[in-house]
């Protein structure tokens, strides 16, 4: 479905080099073929170690009770909230790119889909543990699910966002999860078929459902894509806004805001963006991926990021705006002083979350600075790290100091076991990543394979202008594809 | 018929050998197991059916091997069950709380068998059902670990048990055989009839022996001085409800001073506002720390400690007496001036009352009262006030004989001098010097742990006994609970000890019957608890008509004297009682420990009250700038300095107060409790004092006959140390949120009553005025509330902030205790708080107005908890209950977040050993837990737990029910009589301990409930706090009327 479509002579060739489909298969497949580097080694160790610590920072929670953290009586939600929302964010850009770009066929997407997708599903297992593990008694958690019991009428309160975001979080998990293995079937074929080891053949042979590459398993899986593609779309917009219906229909000062739902579906993938710039500016170093993720990748992403940054900046403005005109005096105290103020006790995470989000992006109005590498990673963690405070400053700085001055908390700050458990997210994301970029194809073989025609460095060069080929050659040419 | 034979197979046909061998399997074929061939499973031919079995019993083992064993508990049924005891339904029995000189008339809750909860007796005409945070907590000193459990002797330097009373009289009659010196008693104010009797019967015995009256809290000043005014050694009746006008000298009346929870009724009672004719009593307040009851006053000036003679002077001239008026600063001159004109103003139905404990002052406050006319209307002496009567002399003479070895044996019982006299060094030193010392306390505290014999007494909740607070008001004592460990009165010891075979039992029971004219009347009295004077011609106590005025000589000396004390220092110490600890008798007492501080909102912990400059001059924190002091205020660690006077230092944190006056100290006594060797402090005095303060009782200054609770002259300095200081509360300020707080003065409410009504009605208009708020203020569906609605009021201008309903909530709801650490990160689980806050300007003591706000869960009708709640373990009841399912919550928090009150408390940690984690409550680093929580948690003191409230487990989240077991008691109750419920029937614990009646709580669908009455009588001051958010709160307020002299304080 993507093969045909206008490829524009100006644009930059996606695919660097002299590559056949043959180079392309070697290129990305062999590194499934060969031993692990010393550099995964050491990498998926550390990530291992901090998912250990994290897993016993959970076990203290879990044995001694939410008293291993530092919230209290006003400050309910603190990083384990805070950390949830910016792991959701985070796992908004993989969808992003597969479903929303599909359906507005950006050839460009082939380059970063299948990382960014397996990004999304990686993020979204870490999110899903903030809430499993915050609760008080996590070994009931599940009564959040609306099963048929034995007490009676007793169902979970559909009135609630949590029990909103349980629905929201689990199917944006298994369409994602969905969307990313059809997406994988071919290239896991394509593994099986150069697999020389049994294990290997048996395995992925597994894992590729038969597939054989006939004309009808591409046309069910190009079908399915679509289908996918199609639900995936509303649930990128979905799940964001649901995790901000946590905040936005509670009466907390702060957290009472209509601009909610969009807001936060921009800062998502402005987080989800900087994220898979950060990998994967690691990624085509490390895997030699230099080809298929070029700066052309990278550029259009930092555009994606500068825009949603910019209207992430708006809407932060638009609250300032709106709790000076609303003439609400506690809303007007959370955001002038608990925030705006940088003299209040937590006023500085409101700095940091301005100066990250919506200063810092702004540099990318220059096609230079898009175009650096190393800037471009430098900005990714900077965003990210934005995006956090954004999160700790909604959470945090709303409840600390809302009605009731008798309640207004001492200083919030986390415990080691806190941190230990956010450590310990990034431990269960990295010990993913580093498996899949073992086991699985980093880059979508198949559909590299699609633009190459229309946008590899070599036939771009060989192809005819097709801006001077003549109206009836082209017409000729569309009739007669496919 | 033809023989057709059908046949299946050929073998069948033939009846071949292979086919008759199969007849006799039933199963012609092999069964799948036996297909194996010896391969594995996988390789049968057969393994689905195979891999089933083994896959349905493998998850059965799994299931059982896995499944947890609960721990088999047996319920043991009474075999015979006692007479009139219904198990799990509860006995009421009047008794008396003692504790020092104090006395307070209660009714003991028992619950098969254990006394559970301590409510005021509404019988008692001095607190009409009113408790104090004391009373409240002495429930739990019942259940103290650290109590003493047998008789001990002191034998080489350790103790050692004597195991039977009889033993222990051997021990005493051989240790006293043959001595020479005299017996002395030494007791706190002793008010019982009875008591008094057996101290009298037994002394005569003895030739020379005494019996002295020791009070921690000495009322020696004011004693003397009535003597010298009046010509007899007594202390009158106050009547607060009288006056109009009330001028306090540092006199803490609302919180620790005399008879706090009878002067407290009255007091409120002058102010609760008729809105037909408001007026109410104007209270000023003259003192040099910022005082519970100076923080409730109209008028307040500050002063430094060495001025208080001073003051009281200057107002004696200004009320026209015929003294000179020292020279003060101009503010207080002018303060004194307004108060003394209003004094006279109010002739006769004004009161002057002073805290301090010199004579010269009393005196001088005498001729004041007589001036404005208050002896026999607001200062009555027909019964007087039996609490304090201890001459600080007959202690002072007792020391000196001591060491003069004249004393033979030395019997104490219930004081504890060595930690609590100034001068304690002396008495240490004399106590060596007494061949035979005998203590009678309950626990191994610091004096007792220098006596060679102890007999523990019991706790008044194990024992007979009466107290008479007052002449004429007899309080009854009687046991609720058969003594828990070997203790004996020590009134039946000195019947025995003076050869009188008689049992103290016996003795008060012989003692009353014959009083109160036969078995019938004592009964009777015991089941009221309380006797009043019974009959004209046998009165319990001489009453007396006013005695003459004090006469002009004694009244120019004193004068003279207070003229020529000695000027104050730069900086100086005022040490106070708090409402918890008072002089510390209860210090091991965790749910006190816990209490707030009603000014600093501080726990487990006395530290030196400054003025808010003063941290400005030495740390340089302007806490007048909001940026500075939200920084300073949002961390514990407080700074330690080192105070030095009377030749004692002391390392303690400050904690800035406003209202404090500049160049004052004001630490808290009753903390600092510590054995001679402490390490023992935890076994001997109790694990939840260790730790908690410093003693300030030595820094007292003595003037030879009258200790006086400050130093005048004191030296600090600042140390490099920080302290961590439990705070519940942080911020002072309400920040002009009239959502929350509503004030006014009394003249303004004259003018304008209907201000605050408006307000209301014009912020509502759009949402269907206050009347259809609660129908058009939302776009859902309105439900009606048919049948009970609970409903709630709570009059800010009555509370007082006293706390008694603080921990009434505590011991009604077994409320966890979470020890200074969890406190410190503001995990305290209290249900119900006392919201305090300031206003004022900082820099000026004098203008600080403090506001009280009882704080419990609202109970909205829409809740904003409610519908967050992802298992709607919160929800609301039919009767307008917000309730908890404990069982349900999974602890997301939420509901916490979402609640603008912020009364909803999580278990953070496992506070009770509810949890399903067995010891889990051992954890180091994060989270420690006080030793005070673990003791919370042993078997003696969960004994104190209210059997029809869950104990709530680790991670779940809990608040305040209208306690709601009592609301289905009242239900149950008046279902068997077959009745409708009535107002009165349920009273909540906090509303029951409330000793000004602040709170008032019922069915306000019960158009005839008091509480709707009072609502619709006070709708010009009632609001709900936060009305806007339409969360429909069922509790309302009735807005405070402060009654200032001027205006120009608003």
């Amino acid at each position: 479905m993507s093969a045909f479509k206008y490829e524009s002579q100006v644009r930059p060739p996606l695919v660097s080099g002299d590559k056949d489909y043959h180079q392309i298969t070697e290129d990305i497949i062999r590194p499934i073929e060969n031993r692990p580097s010393r550099l995964w080694w050491i990498g998926f160790l550390t990530a291992v170690l901090l998912l250990c610590f994290g897993i016993f920072s959970v076990t203290r929670e879990v044995i001694y009770g939410t008293g291993q953290w530092n919230l209290n009586k006003t400050v309910g939600w603190g990083w384990d909230i805070t950390n949830f929302v910016w792991w959701v964010g985070i796992g908004h850009a993989g969808t992003l790119i597969s479903a929303i770009l599909l359906l507005f066929r950006q050839g460009w997407r082939t380059g970063v889909n299948r990382a960014a997708e397996a990004m999304t599903i990686f993020a979204v297992m870490c999110a899903g543990q903030f809430p499993i593990w915050h609760m008080g008694r996590v070994w009931m958690a599940f009564f959040v699910f609306p099963y048929p019991n034995t007490r009676g009428s007793l169902w979970p309160n559909f009135n609630s966002p949590l029990m909103w975001d349980v629905f929201a979080i689990s199917t944006y998990f298994t369409v994602s999860l969905l969307f990313w293995y059809c997406g994988l079937l071919p290239d896991l074929a394509t593994v099986r078929d150069r697999a020389k080891l049994k294990w290997r053949k048996f395995f992925y042979g597994m894992a590729s459902f038969g597939w054989s590459g006939s004309t009808k398993h591409w046309q069910r899986h190009e079908a399915l894509s679509l289908v996918l593609a199609g639900l995936s779309t509303p649930l990128v917009l979905s799940v964001h806004t649901i995790v901000s219906f946590d905040f936005a229909t509670s009466v907390v000062p702060g957290w009472h805001t209509t601009i909610f739902p969009p807001y936060f579906v921009a800062g998502a993938v402005f987080s989800g963006f900087a994220m898979v710039q950060s990998l994967l500016i690691i990624s085509r170093k490390v895997l030699h991926l230099e080809d298929y993720i070029t700066l052309e990748h990278i550029d259009v992403m930092n555009k994606i990021i500068l825009l949603t940054g910019s209207i992430v900046g708006v809407a932060y403005l638009t609250e300032l705006f709106i709790a000076w005109y609303g003439q609400n005096p506690f809303e007007n105290f959370a955001f002038f002083q608990n925030r705006a103020n940088i003299l209040s006790p937590l006023g500085w995470s409101y700095y940091i979350m301005m100066g990250c989000n919506v200063l810092s992006p702004q540099i990318f109005w220059f096609r230079k600075f898009r175009r650096n590498l190393v800037l471009t990673f430098f900005m990714s963690v900077i965003i990210n790290i934005g995006m956090w405070f954004e999160r700790f400053v909604i959470i945090v700085t709303s409840i600390y100091r809302e009605y009731l001055p008798s309640g207004w908390s001492t200083y919030y700050s986390p415990t080691i076991w806190e941190i230990g458990f956010y450590l310990g997210t990034f431990g269960l994301f990295f010990t993913c990543y580093f498996l899949f970029s073992k086991f699985f194809p980093v880059i979508a073989v198949a559909e590299i394979k699609h633009i190459l025609k229309k946008s590899g460095e070599h036939y771009k060069e060989k192809m005819g202008p097709e801006e001077n080929e003549s109206v009836e050659a082209f017409t000729h040419e569309f009739e007669h594809a496919h | 018929m033809s023989e057709k034979k059908y046949w299946k197979s050929f073998g069948e046909l033939n009846l071949s050998e292979s086919y008759l061998k199969d007849q006799d399997n039933e199963f012609r074929e092999d069964l799948p197991p036996s297909d194996l061939d010896g391969k594995g499973l996988f390789d049968a031919k057969t393994p689905r059916r195979d891999f089933l079995k083994y896959l349905g019993f493998s998850t059965a083992a799994a299931t059982l091997a896995a499944s947890c064993e609960m721990p088999v508990r047996h319920i043991v049924p009474y075999v015979v069950k006692p007479e009139n005891m219904v198990p799990g339904v509860a006995d009421f029995y009047a008794t008396t709380f003692i504790s020092g000189g104090d006395a307070v008339s209660v009714v003991a809750k028992v619950r098969d068998g254990r006394p559970i909860k301590l409510e005021g007796n509404e019988l008692s005409p001095l607190t009409q059902g009113g408790t104090s945070a004391r009373v409240q907590a002495s429930i739990l000193d019942l259940y103290d670990t650290a109590r003493l459990r047998y008789p001990v002797q002191m034998v080489n330097g350790t103790f050692q048990e004597v195991t039977s009373f009889e033993a222990f009289d051997k021990l005493i009659t051989d240790s006293m055989a043959g001595q020479t010196g005299t017996i002395v008693l030494l007791t706190p104010t002793i008010s019982s009839v009875t008591t008094k009797q057996v101290i009298a019967d037994c002394l005569s015995k003895y030739q020379g022996s005494r019996h002295i009256q020791y009070d921690a809290d000495s009322f020696s000043g004011m004693l003397l001085a009535n003597e010298a005014s009046y010509g007899k050694r007594a202390i009158p009746s106050y009547r607060f409800d009288q006056a109009k006008v009330i001028v306090s000298l540092g006199a803490d009346f609302l919180g620790t001073w005399l008879s706090p929870i009878e002067f407290a009724r009255q007091y409120a009672s002058g102010r609760k506002i008729d809105e037909k004719a408001p007026g109410m009593n104007r209270h000023y307040q003259f003192e040099s720390m910022l005082s519970l009851t100076g923080s409730n006053a109209d008028e307040r000036f500050s002063h430094k400690p060495s001025e208080t003679g001073a003051v009281a002077l200057a107002l004696l001239a200004a009320v026209g007496g015929s003294v000179t008026a020292p020279n003060l600063s101009e503010k207080l001159k002018a303060g004194i001036n307004k108060a003394a004109k209003d004094l006279l103003a109010h002739k006769g139905n004004a009161l002057v009352v002073s805290g301090s404990n010199s004579v010269e002052v009393q005196t001088v406050v005498n001729a004041i009262n007589e001036l404005i006319g208050s002896n026999g209307t607001s200062i009555t002496w027909d019964a007087t006030n039996l609490t304090r009567q201890g001459i600080e002399s007959d202690f002072t003479s007792l020391v000196a004989d001591m060491n003069q070895g004249r004393i033979g044996a030395l019997l104490i019982c219930d004081v504890n001098p060595v930690y609590d006299h100034p001068e304690s060094k002396n008495f240490i030193a004399g106590l060596a010097k007494v061949k035979t010392t005998v203590s009678f306390s309950g626990r191994l505290d610091e004096t007792t742990e220098l006596c060679k014999f102890v007999l523990p007494s019991p706790h008044f909740l194990e024992r007979w006994g009466d107290a008479q607070p007052k002449t004429g008001t007899v309080s009854m004592m009687q046991p609720v609970i058969a003594p828990l460990f070997r203790t004996r009165p020590f009134e039946d010891s000195l019947l025995l000890w003076s050869g009188n075979k008689t049992s103290y039992d016996d003795f008060f029971k012989q003692y009353w019957t014959s009083k109160l004219g036969g078995h019938e009347g004592y009964e009777k009295a015991l089941q009221d608890g309380v006797v009043q004077r019974v009959s004209a011609t046998e009165p319990l106590g001489s009453v007396s008509t006013p005695y003459a005025s004090g006469n002009a000589s004694i009244v120019s000396a004193a004068a003279s004297a207070i003229s020529s004390m000695k000027k104050g220092g730069s900086y100086e110490l005022v040490m106070y009682q708090q409402v918890s600890m008072g002089v510390g008798a209860q210090s091991n007492n965790p749910w006190l420990l816990e209490l707030p501080d009603p000014i600093t909102r501080a726990t487990w912990d006395n530290y030196a009250m400054v003025s808010p400059n003063f941290i400005k001059e030495q740390y340089h924190i302007d806490l007048s700038d909001h940026n500075q002091s939200d920084r300073f205020e949002s961390h514990p660690e407080r700074e330690v300095i080192k105070i030095k006077a009377n030749d004692h230092e002391l390392t303690i944190p400050v904690v800035a107060v406003p209202g404090m006056p500049e160049g004052v100290f004001a630490v808290a006594l009753g903390y600092g409790r510590q054995s001679a060797d402490p390490k023992n402090t935890a076994d001997y005095i109790g694990i939840a004092a260790v730790g908690a303060g410093k003693n300030v009782f030595p820094f007292a200054t003595s003037n030879g006959k009258t200790t006086e609770w400050m130093a005048t002259d004191v030296a600090f300095e600042k140390t490099a140390e920080e302290y961590k200081i439990a705070q519940v509360q942080v911020h002072g300020s309400y920040e002009g949120r009239t959502a929350v707080i509503k004030e006014m003065n009394l003249s303004e409410f004259v003018k304008e009553p209907e201000e605050i009504l408006n307000d209301r009605k014009e912020e509502l208009a759009k949402y269907g005025g206050i009347e259809n708020f609660d129908t058009e203020g939302t776009l859902y569906p309105y439900y009606d509330k048919p049948g009970i609605h609970w409903g709630m009021q709570i009059d800010l201008n009555s509370c007082v902030g006293c706390g008694a309903c603080v921990v009434a909530c505590f011991a009604e709801n077994n409320i966890a205790i979470v020890g200074k650490n969890e406190v410190v990160r503001y995990h305290d689980m209290h249900w119900m708080r006392i919201d305090r806050y300031f206003t004022g300007n900082l820099a000026d003591p004098d203008s600080i107005q403090t506001i009280f706000q009882p704080m419990l869960c609202q109970h909205c009708d829409n809740a904003p908890c409610e519908n967050v709640c992802p298992v709607s373990a919160t929800n609301h009841s039919t009767e307008g209950l917000n309730q908890m399912a404990y069982n349900r919550c999974i602890g997301t928090r939420y509901c916490a977040n979402n609640c603008p009150f912020k009364v909803r408390r999580f278990n953070w940690e496992d506070y009770m050993g509810a949890d399903s984690f067995p010891n889990n409550q051992d954890e180091q680093g994060v989270g420690k837990l006080n030793e005070a929580v673990l003791m919370m948690n042993d078997d003696l003191t969960r004994m104190v737990l209210n059997p029809d409230v869950t104990v709530r487990s680790r991670g779940v989240m809990e608040k305040c029910s209208f306690c709601v077991q009592r609301l289905q008691d009242g239900k149950l109750r008046a279902k068997k009589e077959s009745r409708v419920l009535t107002d009165g029937d349920v009273k909540t614990a906090c509303q029951q301990g409330c000793p000004t009646q602040a709170i008032q709580f019922g069915n306000i669908n019960n158009t005839q409930s008091a509480i709707v009455k009072a609502r619709k009588d006070n709708k010009h001051r009632l609001y709900h706090v936060l009305e806007e958010l339409h969360v429909l709160p069922n509790i309302t307020y009735l807005a405070k009327v402060r009654n200032p002299e001027s205006e120009e304080k608003v």
